[in-house]
């Protein structure tokens, strides 16, 4: 019916993507060239790390709309496991980084498999739960873990100054974050992918559909587990020296949420846009009010405001605004609302026919919207 | 249209089926056996027990004591997906559909993958899509496929989720109410469809209130009180039975 158009404005909408793609991708790969100092540029890292923190948090949140606030004991876990087996075991730093990413996948195996039992609120407190006890852990036992002392990671690139050192790291979580991207974009268009959907909008109708829904939350939580370990493995290479209040904070776990809510979790860059926005305000106002807790009441405005007004995302929300300017897109649904009113009236002149009886109901889909 | 002489062979049976929530026994030590290749249709009075029995045979709940079998092998307790890919399907009594997927996609997360190969691969495969389509055409709202599945009266969610159930080809087909909230010309759409399916050689367990619909639809009718079964036959026979004519009007 409507194809030949379709198509058209398909074409001219995947042009439009790949032109905006390569601006953004431009604009990224560049901030160090045009970054003015090395503070800035090691805010730009620090806003990248969040990128890659939010966009694997997304693997569970925004598939399967299970929201762990708990995700920081996967960065912990990423960021500890990396500097101790560099320390410990004297491995070379890359090749501990991703040991340190597997593990964590491995020991997500048997959190998510008891995590995952319970849905909603139940599960956030479970996640809330794990990041505390990992806390406990890394403080307590400081013989292994430093403590609250501190541990020093050695660095990867011991000859690098300052600012290559944070150009190079730059880079480095790009890399990370693109990866992570195409995991998750792979993801989003496989059957996998909209069985995990599926289970957002309604798990027990995705089961009775034949969908195993456990096995499949366990496999993308593993998944997401891992990629968190890489941010913080990569996050323990770059900054050089782990405390166990930092690592495994409910607040780095709340920022990959608020992230990933503000840009949109339904979105492959929904995270990324957000940790533009939140990590780039937090850099700001650290830069100008110092380390006082200002940042916080900051971010818990903010996340009120998301969930309240915003609750797909801003992605979304601008999507909807570009539409009410462009006549095309909304054309679908009219096109829908237009031929549903042409099915009813047939429908209802069917029926009159059949039913003389029963004329005074002519538009059955509101009857019927008016019984639910 | 309701007596054979080929003797009945079984379908989906339990015996001595029980759960209670709290102190209510919303089904009773029910022993049921549904013939196949027919439409079974399975009535009483509200809160009888007809959905809590659904939910047990479907694995969406744990019963208490009991079993359920399917084709002779013992179903009990399974996860709801593994009993789905037994080959039942089901629909829910306040229907249940993907409200932010669009109505194609409804159908098409229905599909049956096995391994892991099929799963990475894309979701929007052709031969997925025409099926799924095809399905979408024989409950009439494939004109529909690119709304989003919230937007479509509720009528039209029944049917959607009809045809949910039926892109995952199963050999039994159970529906809580499909009539339940329609208007009359879609009732009369289902109670078409329901009777070519069955001609294709799928076996129903229909719950219905809409007696019209289940006398002239159903091949055999269980009549379910207080949780268990109090009667059963021919649609003719259960009509005029007395303690069927006691649970609906007597208490
Ligand atoms: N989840 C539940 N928790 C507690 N009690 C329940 C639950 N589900 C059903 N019941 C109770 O079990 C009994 C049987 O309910 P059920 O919904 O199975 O009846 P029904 O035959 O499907 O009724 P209806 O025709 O109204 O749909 C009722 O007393 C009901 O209140
Ligand atoms: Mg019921």
């Amino acid at each position: 019916m409507l194809n030949a158009s379709d198509r058209l404005s398909v074409s001219k909408a995947f042009v439009a993507k790949v032109v905006v793609f390569a601006a953004c991708a431009a604009a990224l790969l560049t901030f160090p060239s045009w970054a003015a100092n090395p503070y800035i540029l090691s805010a730009g890292v620090v806003v990248l790390s969040y990128a890659v923190l939010s966009t694997s948090w997304n693997f569970v949140g925004g598939f399967t709309g299970y929201i762990s606030l708990g995700h920081a004991a996967f960065f912990g876990l990423g960021a500890y496991g990396t500097a101790l087996l560099i320390t410990k075991l004297d491995l070379s730093s890359f090749v501990a980084w991703f040991l340190a990413g597997v593990g964590v996948a491995l020991f997500a195996i048997p959190v998510g498999w008891a995590a995952l039992r319970v849905r909603g609120a139940s599960f956030v407190i479970v996640s809330i739960a794990l990041v505390l006890i990992m806390l406990l852990v890394f403080q307590s036992w400081s013989d292994f873990t430093g403590g609250s002392n501190g541990l020093v990671v050695p660095r990867p690139f011991p000859d690098m100054l300052r600012p290559e050192h944070h150009e190079t790291f730059f880079y480095l979580f790009a890399a990370l974050l693109a990866v992570t991207l195409l995991c998750w974009w792979l993801i989003d268009r496989s059957r996998f992918g909209m069985g995990l959907k599926a289970i957002r909008e309604d798990e027990d109708k995705a089961e009775a559909l034949g969908i195993p829904t456990y096995s499949y939350k366990l496999v993308v939580y593993v998944v997401s587990a891992f990629f968190t370990a890489l941010g913080g493995g990569m996050y323990a290479l770059w900054f050089g020296d782990l405390d166990p209040v930092f690592q495994f904070s409910i607040l780095i776990g709340s920022y990959m949420v608020l992230m990933a809510l503000l840009g949109g979790v339904r979105q492959l860059y929904g995270p990324l846009l957000g940790a533009l926005i939140v990590g780039t305000a937090l850099e700001y106002f650290k830069l100008e009010f110092g380390d006082t807790q200002f940042h916080l009441v900051a971010t818990g405005l903010l996340l009120g405001i998301v969930v309240l007004f915003m609750p797909d995302g801003i992605i979304p929300a601008g999507m909807k605004l570009v539409d009410r300017f462009t006549p095309e897109r909304s054309s679908i649904r009219e096109m829908t609302a237009a031929e549903l009113l042409e099915r009813d009236q047939s429908e209802s002149s069917e029926r009159a026919g059949r039913h003389a009886s029963t004329p005074s109901d002519p538009e059955p889909s509101t009857t019927e919207k008016a019984k639910r | 249209m309701t007596l054979t002489d080929a003797p009945p062979r079984e379908s989906l049976a339990t015996v001595s089926l029980s759960k209670s929530f709290g102190g209510v026994k919303a089904v009773d030590d029910a022993t049921v056996t549904f013939v196949d290749g027919k439409v079974n249709a399975l009535i009483g009075p509200n809160g009888s027990g007809k959905t809590t029995f659904f939910n047990c045979v479907t694995g969406m709940i744990k019963p208490d004591s009991g079993s359920v079998s399917y084709r002779g092998n013992d179903v009990t307790g399974r996860s709801p997906h593994r009993i789905a890919r037994a080959g039942i399907g089901r629909s829910f009594q306040l229907c249940r559909i993907f409200p932010r997927m669009t109505v194609l996609e409804n159908v098409l997360v229905a599909h049956r993958t096995d391994g892991l190969r099929s799963l990475l691969k894309g979701a929007r495969n052709d031969d997925e899509i025409e099926r799924a389509r095809g399905y979408l055409r024989r409950v009439g709202i494939d004109h529909l496929e690119r709304s989003e599945a919230a937007d479509i009266s509720y009528g039209q969610q029944k049917l959607l989720e009809l045809a949910g159930v039926l892109m995952a080809e199963p050999d039994l087909i159970m529906l809580d109410e499909p009539a339940g909230g329609v208007n009359p010309a879609l009732i009369g759409r289902i109670g078409t469809l329901i009777r070519e399916l069955n001609a294709e050689g799928r076996t129903f367990v229909v719950v219905e209130h809409n007696m019209e619909m289940v006398m002239s639809l159903s091949d055999h009718v269980i009549v379910f009180d207080r949780g268990r079964p109090i009667a059963e036959g021919p649609p003719s026979e259960v009509q005029t039975d007395p303690r069927v004519l006691e649970a609906y009007l007597g208490v």
